[in-house]
């Protein structure tokens, strides 16, 4: 569709931000992310995820801890660090005031 | 002799593959590899995306099942998804090292049928100075170079047309439309 191919660098740029959102609810692995995504606009896949969890831990946003799982291997889980938790709440505040200048532009 | 399996350790898991399925991972793996050149880390994401293939795998495998063939990898990869890394939706970075410019010949702004401009574009050269030196080709060869412009105007595709770039003028025009026309009844010479 138009509109949505229009939008899609903003998309692009808005998953990082969903990302930490995700991250910052509690402690997941990247199943859980993606199943969280999925359905929604920003539905996504391993090939992309890895490589930005990869950015943001080297960022030092995110960090993971080695959980043992039931079946299989031990699994990566990802959690915010101090710094993540601070620009999570950066960005936050942006987009709230972005939203609102759009909301705003039309009066 | 035939090797029918490949046991392959993926990150922290180890999994038997049949040949075609190995051969399309070691693809996968190598593309994910190029696609990540230039990232600070790239072991650690493909240890990921190793582990995730085998993740994915080992769910599609039936409870019988020991060996991983293209039924189970394809739909594994393609959940997966190629690799994004996260500068590239950005773009900037991504066009100033495009892909280098497949030989093509350029309709907009050419002379005769864009060859040297694609020459030009492929090699770096001046165009203005390709053609003057395809002229002198064209005096010292009595001619012979004529045919040599006329097998690559066949040979090399067009280069898509700029949407907003300057109108071809008639000659290019032309020798587009005669090249298609050829081409058209070439491949039906030879079907």
């Amino acid at each position: 569709m138009i509109v949505e191919s229009k939008l899609a660098p903003i998309r692009k740029g808005l998953l990082e931000f969903l990302v930490l959102k995700i991250v910052g609810t509690r402690s997941v692995y990247v199943p859980d992310i993606l199943r969280r995504l999925a359905g929604t606009e920003f539905a996504t896949q391993e090939g992309t995820l890895y490589p930005l969890l990869s950015k943001l831990r080297r960022e030092d946003l995110v960090r993971y801890d080695w959980q043992e799982s039931d079946a299989g291997p031990p699994r990566k889980y990802y959690r915010l660090t101090d710094a993540g938790r601070a620009q999570l709440a950066a960005l936050d505040d942006y987009w709230n005031r972005i939203n609102r200048t759009i909301a705003d532009m039309g009066h | 002799m035939k090797r029918i399996s490949a046991t392959v350790r993926l990150n922290r898991s180890t999994l038997q593959f049949d040949d075609a399925a190995y051969a399309r991972l070691e693809n996968y793996l190598a593309e994910s590899a190029s696609l990540l050149e230039g990232d600070p880390d790239p072991q650690e994401i493909l240890g990921d995306l190793e582990q995730a293939v085998a993740d994915q795998c080992m769910r599609r495998l039936r409870p019988d099942q020991t060996v991983v063939t293209l039924a189970e990898l394809v739909p594994a990869l393609e959940e997966i998804g190629s690799v994004q890394t996260p500068t590239s939706p950005a773009g900037p970075e991504q066009t100033t090292r495009a892909a280098p410019r497949p030989l093509q010949q350029v309709s907009e702004g050419a002379v005769i049928s864009g060859v040297c401009q694609g020459l030009a574009r492929y090699f770096g050269l001046n165009v203005t100075a390709l053609r003057i030196f395809a002229v002198l080709l064209l005096l010292v060869t009595g001619g012979g170079v004529i045919l040599v412009y006329f097998a690559l105007m066949l040979l090399f595709p067009y280069a898509p047309l700029e949407s907003g770039g300057q109108p071809l003028r008639w000659l290019p025009a032309k020798s587009r439309a005669f090249t298609e026309f050829l081409r058209a009844k070439l491949s039906f010479a030879t079907n």
